[in-house]
């Protein structure tokens, strides 16, 4: 049954203008930074000689590359999301689904899948990009990795977050808002780190520092957990709202 | 439970806060019935078949679809279920068999037979014409029978539809009519409908709701219709009456009577022929209120007022 889901959603994402939308947008976002981050390189090429330890063009390139995604991401969740259920509940579709017989948590699950195939290709065009440095010099394959790791979880933790939103509430636009604010929160929280002399929690809780912590190609099990946890927790969450529907109180 | 019970609800009640929807519920329902759910706004007719598909989940009383319980088994209850919501749930952006290939694959149909499937129902409800068009160009009544379709695809036993002719031109609501009374040969049909006429053509069996209750729940053909009659020099009552093989006549103001009878074509000829032999001079023959119209205006009265109701 999530397969019966997945190809739907799937046929639906891709059926509008909306995700090759997205995708050529982010394709032009990423290529001017890759070009910009290249041209920085090249600059201080001569300067970065003469330190002990040089930054590679791993770190100097690909992996500020990345941020930029991160960024975008940020803002295209919740857009990407509010209509998966909230909008479907709306237009009254919701109901199919209901009577339909298929579980709930194949719902969601299905309806996650549609939405990380478009992430998916997404992180495609970000993982194919630096590659075409290998012509001119070499790659830190484990940082390059270790990035793509990175934004490939904090896709799934964003898209679990705004789904369940959009299983929360009966408005895209307050889904929208929503997914935003807390995936905002969730990155900027470790700013506080910054004042407090007991700062390890909040970092800890930061979805930024996870992040950065991958993209310094630290494989950090603690960190993959994070996120795997927050998709988790947010996926059981989405499953619980949509049961409130036809629950009786 | 006999075989032959399709669907059984018993005392199933739903409250939305404090108002209570549905009260004490029972419903049974056989092979080849279509059972009307006739009722005011507000009485609690489309709660009452969102709890019969499990879209919501009654406080109390159990619901059987097939044998099956829908809230212990619900998967197995829901494959026998066919639904039509009053807003068609559509996909807009997906053409008229791509959506129904989804629906047939979604409840259930083994993937070999989905091509069938569709073919079938798509020609069974004369979409065979826009079968590639996308449903968001198709004209309401279009969209209504891919409604339609989709709650026929996979072959339930037990078929809800909720107001399927809202919104429907006459020659539309003709054909959807045609089409639910050759499904209801097959399936088990419940069908909300506040049209009267509707219940009374198409429906087996009617049960009136009120307030969330069943207060009424009738198999339908007995009874009779009323005609109403005027003249400009009325004859007494008791000539009328003598005249005519009718169940009863009463004499209304103005040289108006009202006859209830079982055959409304003969009774108008016979009137017809009366009143030019002797000279009643016939200034009115109309079909009046059905039986099942004052049934429904009798249970329904204490809040024939708008605005009790939303």
């Amino acid at each position: 049954m999530i397969a019966v889901v997945f190809k739907h959603e799937v046929h639906a994402l891709f059926r509008t203008p909306f995700a090759w939308w997205v995708l050529a947008a982010v394709q032009f976002l990423i290529a001017y930074q890759f070009l910009a981050q290249i041209d920085i390189f090249v600059q201080y090429l001569p300067k970065l000689r003469g330190l002990a330890q040089p930054p590679g063009v791993t770190q100097m390139v690909v992996i500020p590359l990345f941020g930029v995604t991160a960024l975008v991401l940020l803002f295209l969740l919740p857009v990407l999301t509010m209509h998966s259920f909230s909008g479907e509940r709306r237009a009254g579709i919701l109901r199919l689904w209901y009577s339909a017989p298929i579980r709930l948590s194949s719902l969601v699950l299905g309806k996650f899948c549609g939405l990380m195939s478009l992430n998916a290709a997404l992180w495609s065009l970000n993982a194919l990009m630096p590659l075409t440095l290998l012509w001119g010099t070499a790659l830190d394959l484990g940082t390059y990795t270790g990035g793509l790791l990175g934004l490939f979880l904090l896709m799934m933790a964003g898209t679990a977050i705004g789904l369940c939103f959009s299983a929360l509430s009966a408005q895209p636009a307050t889904a929208a808002i929503g997914t935003f604010v807390s995936l905002l929160v969730l990155w900027l929280i470790d700013w506080a780190s910054q004042f407090e002399a007991k700062a390890g929690l909040l970092s800890q809780l930061s979805m930024f520092t996870h992040f950065q912590r991958l993209t310094r190609g630290l494989l950090d099990s603690f960190s993959v957990a994070y996120f795997l946890l927050i998709t988790l927790g947010a996926l059981a969450l989405a499953v619980w709202a949509l049961h409130g529907d036809r629950r009786a109180l | 439970m006999t075989p032959d019970v399709l669907l059984a609800a018993r005392g199933v009640s739903r409250r939305y806060g404090t108002r209570i929807a549905v009260q004490g519920l029972n419903l049974e329902l056989r092979r080849g019935e279509v059972l009307g759910l006739l009722g005011l706004n507000g009485a609690g007719k489309s709660t009452t078949l969102q709890i019969l598909t499990g879209v919501l989940a009654p406080h109390s009383g159990v619901v059987k679809i097939g044998g099956h319980d829908l809230a212990r088994s619900p998967l197995a209850a829901k494959r026998h279920v066919g639904y039509l919501p009053e807003i068609p749930p559509l996909y807009q952006d997906s053409q008229v068999d791509e959506y129904l290939r989804f629906c047939a694959e979604l409840h259930a149909v083994p993937p070999v037979q989905v091509e069938n499937a569709v073919a079938r129902c798509v020609n069974r409800c004369g979409l065979t014409e826009v079968s590639h068009r996308l449903i968001r160009n198709l004209s309401k009544g279009y969209q209504q029978r891919v409604g339609i379709a989709q709650a026929i695809v996979h072959e339930p036993s037990v078929l809800i539809l909720d107001e399927p002719t809202v919104g429907l031109d006459p020659a539309q609501i003709q054909e959807v009519r045609a089409l639910i009374r050759t499904l209801g040969r097959e399936h088990a049909v419940v069908l909300s409908t506040h049209l009267l006429a509707e219940a009374d053509s198409l429906c087996s069996r009617v049960v009136i709701l009120h307030h969330g209750r069943v207060v009424y729940d009738h198999v339908l053909g007995e009874g009779g219709r009323s005609l109403m009659v005027g003249f400009s020099a009325p004859p007494a009552l008791k000539e009328l009456s003598q005249l005519l093989n009718v169940r009863s006549v009463s004499m209304l103001a103005g040289g108006r009577f009202e006859c209830l009878t079982d055959d409304l074509a003969a009774t108008a000829e016979v009137i017809t022929v009366a009143a030019v032999n002797r000279h009643w001079g016939l200034q009115e023959l109309t079909p009046g209120k059905t039986t099942l119209e004052r049934t429904f205006l009798e249970l329904t009265r204490d809040h024939q007022g708008l605005g009790e109701h939303q």
